[in-house]
């Protein structure tokens, strides 16, 4: 009898344990989208109106439809990104690579730019990933305080070199992408 | 009954268009109006669109987290610690691969304690510039900062072409940027401690 007893509380444990930890990861996910995601799309959304309906739109993409649709033109944005004293400001929350992927998006919609530009562009607005964070990163990697010192300015030198380079490895192997034969 | 007609302000009109001071006030009214009438339509498009597949994804790949335990990976982080030319990839793609997909962005960063410290700025530097090309097929790894991605792909979208080549590529380009990242960074470290020293 115990046996059976035994097995019915195990089998019952893990269900539970199971249905338990599904519910508590759909709670996360909500949260995570309550509080992270919606709203940043409505701030999203607002640009995006404010684009679309006013004249900004037109001198936006002017000033983009050059810059963002050349190689050249992708290198010097991620270079900019990249200057060790510009990529921490940039990089809080990663709002500003957000916001001009954002405006880039709208204007591949519109055709302003090729739409296999869009994959060298996601590398050329986002070379500054993480650059505000790096002590604390380091710091939840349990690095000792000499490790930062030398870790802040190394990765942020590696980013001068790595952020074009990565446009330009992207930019090769965004041939074939979305191109009409 | 049409809902959009009920929006305010932006009703069909029916009369003559006004004119003078207050016709002037009016026409700036609707002008006003439509911004956030469009950026209305956007959201509603979002939240239609994106939200409901995240949150799913979201709940399966938490649940999945869960049921493994994040702890399962320690192992991996102790290999990528070892020396020699072979453990690059596990260090500076595998590794911040995996604890980018499993502890997502921040937490991914904690797995740096398994490394010496030369490797950490490189570990970070490796693993921090993931967490958005992930995001094309694992959006649960930073919700947060979707809009990197989301962004440009949107207009992809609009132009009614399929986002898997655009997202796997992006995948892809990623890993061999963080691979590079990681060598690199890890290269200027080693010549600064030394300096240092």
């Amino acid at each position: 009898m115990s046996a059976i007893n035994n097995l019915i509380v195990k089998v019952g444990r893990s269900v539970g344990g199971v249905v338990g930890t599904l519910y508590q990861a759909g709670r996360d996910s909500v949260d995570t989208v309550i509080r992270n995601v919606i709203p940043f799309m409505a701030f999203i959304s607002f640009i995006i109106g404010l684009i679309l309906t006013t004249g900004i739109g037109d001198w936006i993409a002017q000033g983009l439809k050059g810059s963002a649709s050349t190689l050249p033109g992708l290198l010097i944005i991620s270079v900019i990104c990249a200057i060790p004293l510009i990529s921490p400001l940039l990089g809080p929350g990663a709002v500003i690579a957000q916001i001009v992927g954002t405006l880039l998006g709208v204007e591949i919609g519109k055709g302003n730019i090729p739409a296999q530009y869009s994959l060298p562009a996601l590398f050329a607005i986002n070379p500054q990933v993480g650059c505000d964070f790096i002590p604390v990163g380091l710091a939840l990697g349990e690095a000792e305080p000499e490790t930062v010192e030398v870790g802040v300015p190394a990765v942020l030198f590696s980013r001068l070199v790595t952020g074009p380079l990565s446009v330009v490895i992207a930019y090769f192997a965004s041939f074939g992408l979305y191109s009409s034969k | 009954m049409n809902f959009n007609s009920l929006v305010l302000l932006s009703a069909e009109a029916t009369v003559d268009k006004p004119d003078g001071f207050l016709g002037a006030l009016a026409t700036g009214a609707e002008e006003f109006i439509k911004i956030f009438n469009e950026g209305g339509k956007v959201f509603l498009s979002l939240m239609g669109g994106i939200l409901p597949t995240l949150i799913v994804l979201l709940t399966a790949v938490n649940a999945l987290v869960r049921l493994i335990g994040p702890e399962k990976i320690e192992n991996l982080g102790k290999a990528a610690a070892r020396p020699g030319l072979r453990w690059y990839p596990v260090r500076y793609m595998l590794l911040p691969f995996v604890s980018v997909f499993v502890l997502t962005n921040p937490m991914a960063y904690t797995m740096g304690r398994f490394l010496p410290e030369r490797f950490k700025p490189a570990f970070y530097d490796s693993a921090v510039s993931f967490v958005h090309p992930i995001l094309g097929i694992f959006p649960h790894a930073n919700p947060g900062e979707l809009f990197v991605y989301v962004g440009i792909a949107t207009g992809i979208t609009q132009l009614g072409y399929g986002l898997g080549d655009l997202a796997v590529r992006y995948l892809l380009v990623g890993l061999v940027v963080i691979f590079i990242r990681g060598i690199l960074t890890e290269v200027i470290t080693a010549r600064m401690m030394k300096k240092g020293a």
